[in-house]
């Protein structure tokens, strides 16, 4: 094991092509933060194995969250996992430092559709980690009218039977779908004008979950929800009562990256990890725990025909999906809208 | 420090404070320092600060952050919160002082076995509680299934994600702390006054309302300090048994620090709560001085 170790650094060097030893990673640590439930403990474990490296792995449940505490920490983490939104205000506020694609001899696994994309053009500074969509799950058991659209969803029948995200964002989206408006438009006036559409729908939800949604669905307190895929491919696995559908109106296309922190200390681990979750095999690990859309072509080959059939995992649609981009000091006002709205019933 | 002088005439036996004194004071001094003064500090001055597109604090002086506190929408929730917690400590003082005397008025050995019995659901985390608490009220949980199979209900009571529920889990959560302090004060009442009272012609509603609730009230007054303070500030069960739709005051300061990132107006809502706390207590001295004098 010891001699392991003293061989480390130098099997390394030789695969990436480093000429100075000193720059090499020698075991160490990587302060991983990323979502929770998304990084399955058996890929962390492969890493230290293989590397030496020890992951630190903390969490949490929101973007918002993660820029909060990544903006308080000063240098503590080394790799994060931001969604789209999230990682373009960090680029345009100069906090990312760039991804050196040379130390990524896995990246040719990403399949093209997800690079370029808006919140980083020129692929400096993100790796696609998962995609995903938010949309409406149906127990079908229950609900036997077609739900196909926010306005199906949204329906006196359904009153007090349906679950949506706590995030006040998905759901001024929802609302400005329904308008018919560019869900980036997020003006004052548009944000003031989904109030009374919101209005409506407060009336008939049951509850707000963004951390586990399915739990209310699975035990039959609601019918209905709107959640993230990842929840609704939980649920269809679970029972194939329930049907996830993107709604005609449009849905919201979002993409988690990995990037590093400017100020990160364990920079060639990071880039080591990420290499590492782009491997084919292991992107397959977190596609079976946690079912979201895989943008790694190589490991799409490896999942089940059931897996790539579940069609909340892989839509099957010419349904119009959306990105969100940073949308600055709007968000002030959406959360005041939202929290005004719940305080009104 | 002003206050020795006037705690030496109130207190004969009280001596001057000893360099030796301080000495021992140290440690909580230090403590009270740097985990109280100094967040106090950091909360007031951020309470008065700005926030840039990121959601930074920019050391920019301003008013809005008050301003916004005293808004309508923020008042009522405030209101709210001190409603729901008001209740809590209702209910807990109306089941929790019966407890307590009770608990107190028993032999050792089962009294000891009785206060085990309030303590052992600490045992357990917080959070763990509240989630069996969800299986019990779930529409197919245990609550509607007993009733459902004793033909009690026709069909199954919508009682999770409703404010019953969040009523339901912050009596549950903060009954054992009225519990405790009154038991502490009904221990160490002597008996003999009680039925002095009874001997002198009171009936138990006079002897209940002018020996008893006055010898326990340092236990009562304790113990509704501890479940309305923290009561207001829940955000744990008004999440998960509320369905984060009802709310409240501490729901509303952690979405400004984690989902708004707004941490002036999360400051300046937590200088509010602050004072209300204090005001709390100051009411509670002064009953407790009435009611002693």
């Amino acid at each position: 094991m010891n001699l392991l170790r003293s061989l480390l650094p130098l099997t390394l060097c030789a695969a990436f092509g480093v000429a100075t030893a000193g720059a090499a990673p020698k075991g160490g640590k990587l302060n991983l933060f990323g979502w929770s439930e998304y990084v399955p403990q058996a890929v962390l474990d492969g890493f230290t194995a293989e590397t030496g490296v020890k992951v630190n792995y903390e969490t949490y449940a929101s973007g918002e969250e993660m820029l909060a505490k990544l903006l308080a920490g000063g240098g503590s983490y080394d790799l994060i996992q931001p969604p789209d939104y999230i990682a373009e205000a960090l680029i345009k506020g100069g906090l990312l430092a760039p991804i050196d694609q040379a130390k990524l001899p896995h990246f040719g696994n990403l399949m093209s559709e997800y690079l370029n994309m808006p919140h980083d053009p020129e692929q400096k500074f993100t790796v696609p980690f998962m995609v995903g969509t938010v949309g409406i799950v149906v127990n079908t058991e229950k609900v036997t009218t077609p739900v196909n659209s926010y306005a199906e969803l949204f329906t006196e029948a359904h009153k007090n039977r349906i679950v949506v995200l706590d995030d006040g964002r998905e759901l001024v989206t929802a609302a400005l779908y329904i308008q018919g408006k560019d869900l980036n438009a997020m003006t004052a006036e548009n944000i003031a004008g989904t109030r009374p559409v919101l209005a409506s729908w407060f009336k008939l939800i049951k509850l707000f979950d963004s951390d586990s949604p399915k739990a209310a669905l699975l035990n039959g307190d609601v019918d209905l929800g709107l959640v993230w895929c990842g929840e609704a491919a939980i649920l269809h696995n679970e029972d194939k009562k329930f049907r996830y559908v993107l709604p005609t109106e449009g849905a919201h296309l979002f993409v988690d990256l990995l990037a590093i922190p400017k100020d990160a200390r364990n920079v060639e681990n990071a880039h080591l990890f990420i290499d590492y979750l782009l491997r084919a095999e292991v992107s397959k690990l977190v596609s079976d725990e946690f079912p979201y859309t895989n943008p790694n072509a190589a490991a799409r080959k490896l999942l089940t025909p059931e897996q790539l059939a579940n069609p909340a995992s892989y839509p099957v649609s010419d349904r119009k999906l959306d990105t969100f981009r940073h949308i600055g000091d709007s968000g002030a006002a959406i959360d005041e809208l939202i929290t005004d709205l719940k305080n009104a019933n | 420090m002003q206050a020795l002088p006037a705690a030496d005439a109130e207190n004969p036996h009280a001596r001057r404070a000893t360099p030796m004194g301080w000495w021992l004071l140290a440690p909580m001094l230090l403590w009270l320092a740097l985990f109280v003064v100094a967040p106090l500090v950091i909360l007031v001055v951020y309470s008065f600060c700005s926030r840039d597109d990121l959601g930074r604090v920019v050391f920019e002086f301003t008013w809005t952050n008050y301003a916004r506190a005293f808004d309508e929408t923020y008042l009522k929730i405030l209101l709210r919160s001190v409603g729901y917690a008001a209740l809590t400590t209702l209910i807990c003082v109306a089941a929790g002082f019966p407890a307590g005397w009770y608990i107190a008025r028993r032999p050792p050995a089962v009294r000891n076995r009785l206060l085990l019995l309030v303590m052992i659901p600490f045992w357990t985390s917080f959070l763990i509680r509240t989630y069996a608490w969800i299986a019990i009220l779930k529409s197919e949980g245990l609550l509607n299934a007993t009733l459902l199979a004793a033909r009690v209900i026709p069909q199954p009571l919508e009682l999770l994600y409703t404010p019953v529920a969040v009523v339901i889990g912050l009596v549950y959560a903060y009954l054992p702390f009225m519990i405790l302090p009154v038991y502490g004060s009904a221990e160490k009442l002597d008996n003999a006054l009680v039925e002095a009272a009874h001997d002198l012609g009171a009936g138990p509603l006079r002897a209940f309302s002018e020996v008893i609730i006055p010898l326990t009230w340092p236990g009562i007054a304790a113990g509704v300090l501890l479940v309305f303070v923290p009561a207001i500030g829940m955000f744990a069960i008004t999440d998960l048994m509320g369905g984060a739709k009802v709310a409240m005051i501490g729901n509303v300061i952690q979405n400004q620090v984690f989902k708004a990132r707004n941490l002036p107006f999360a400051a300046a809502l937590g200088v509010v709560f602050t004072l209300l706390f204090v005001a709390t207590y100051l009411a509670l001295q002064w009953r407790g001085r009435r009611a002693r004098a």
